[in-house]
């Protein structure tokens, strides 16, 4: 059996001056992941490691951190896939570090919060009391879809130029979540995410270097969100009125759905 | 102005700016030949052609705006105050207002004259 040769960067704010690399050795075995290489090392050989981590199946967006200089989720990123002959894990960019491998992602949380990221509707009648679904076409949820998977880990966040010089800029992950509701036809709010996007520091200082979609570890491509969301304000999307954003009531769809006999829409 | 709006006005301009750069260098090397074209002669008869007047004024104008507007978005984010943007807002319509007014000033005098051969 071969080891890893594996370099953590530990730092304590409190106590260090400075990042340094840590190497550690993990007995390699097959399939293992740098998150199960961390944990090796940390169960085994030095248990004051600090890493965030989950479910440790690419769904919870929590072990985020910068492997062998490019952000990646550790348990998604096998040791055997990774070129060379060391592991180096360091916390992610463009984040402060708590300790260690661990990041803040407040001022992350806070600005996907900022775009408002859920639906908007003024019908609030008919949401406490629904008389129907809101209903999708298949080619207003192929809009969106994509979008809808983010993990929220931050990798895009990490990898983006401008969110690194600038502290006000909301990041790729606030922006193509703005998009993902702003442009499902079932939502409402879409000037509201506009008035707060459409600022010196927000959407139009993405520069389309495109390393957000580079490094999602889930597909989405949030650098496409961003223009898409661009296009939308520059078009001067009328604002929906209460009602319309609901497919039911302009498809003409039934109410209580297909032979119910009623027509109003929710 | 919203946000927007500056950034159609940058993209506006970015497109009229390669149009009338494009005939600008043809009219300095493709039109007439390099030399004959930036003699002094043909300059002061550039400026007193109301077209090409207009059309050197149009040039100004264009390349000014957006060349400005684009240090405003690099400027921005060199800093995240409140101050610092207002400062850079102030400064580069400034800028714009003084290079457009002297460039303007420059086509005026010569092309009423008060500049001559």
């Amino acid at each position: 059996m071969t080891d890893v040769r594996l370099l953590v960067q530990r730092f304590d704010p409190f106590k260090d001056e400075e990042p340094r690399l840590v190497e550690y050795k993990v007995p390699k075995r097959e399939g293992m992941t740098v998150l199960d290489a961390i944990l090796y090392a940390r169960d085994y050989v030095d248990h004051s490691i600090a890493l965030r981590f989950s479910c440790r199946q690419a769904s919870c967006g929590s072990c985020g951190m910068k492997i062998n200089g490019r952000p990646r989720l550790a348990c998604y990123t096998q040791v055997d896939e990774l070129a060379g002959e060391k592991v180096v894990a360091q916390p992610m960019e463009n984040f402060a570090i708590i300790r260690d491998l661990v990041t803040d992602l407040g001022s992350f949380f806070e600005k996907h919060a900022e775009v408002v990221p859920q639906l908007v509707r003024s019908d609030l009648q008919e949401q406490e009391h629904p008389t129907s679904e809101y209903v999708m076409k298949p080619e207003e949820l192929t809009r969106v879809l994509q979008f809808t998977y983010c993990i929220k880990c931050g990798l895009c966040t990490s990898s983006c130029p401008t969110v690194a010089t600038d502290s006000e800029f909301p990041g790729p992950q606030a922006l193509a979540q703005a998009y993902r509701y702003t442009a499902d036809v079932r939502d409402e709010g879409g000037d509201g995410r506009i008035a707060i996007l459409d600022t010196p520091h927000g959407i139009w200082r993405c520069h389309f270097a495109g390393s957000c979609s580079y490094v999602c570890p889930k597909g989405v491509d949030p650098a496409l969100g961003i223009q898409l969301l661009k296009r939308h304000v520059m078009s001067g999307h009328a604002p929906r009125k209460a009602g319309e954003g609901s497919p039911t009531a302009k498809a003409g769809i039934p109410a209580h759905g297909p032979g119910s006999g009623s027509s109003s829409g929710g | 102005m919203r946000e927007s709006r500056l950034m159609l006005l940058q993209y506006v301009t970015a497109l009229l700016a390669v149009a009338l750069v494009s005939i600008h260098l043809m009219m300095q090397g493709v039109i007439l030949p390099y030399d004959t074209a930036i003699s002094f002669n043909n300059m002061l008869s550039i400026y007193r052609n109301a077209v090409t007047a207009v059309f050197l004024e149009a040039l100004l104008l264009v390349v000014l705006v957006h060349g400005f507007n684009g240090l405003r978005i690099i400027l921005y984010e060199l800093r995240q105050t409140k101050p610092w943007t207002t400062w850079v807002d102030v400064v580069t319509v400034a800028a714009v207002i003084g290079t457009v007014a002297y460039g303007t000033r420059t086509v005026i005098l010569a092309a009423f004259g008060v500049v001559s051969a």
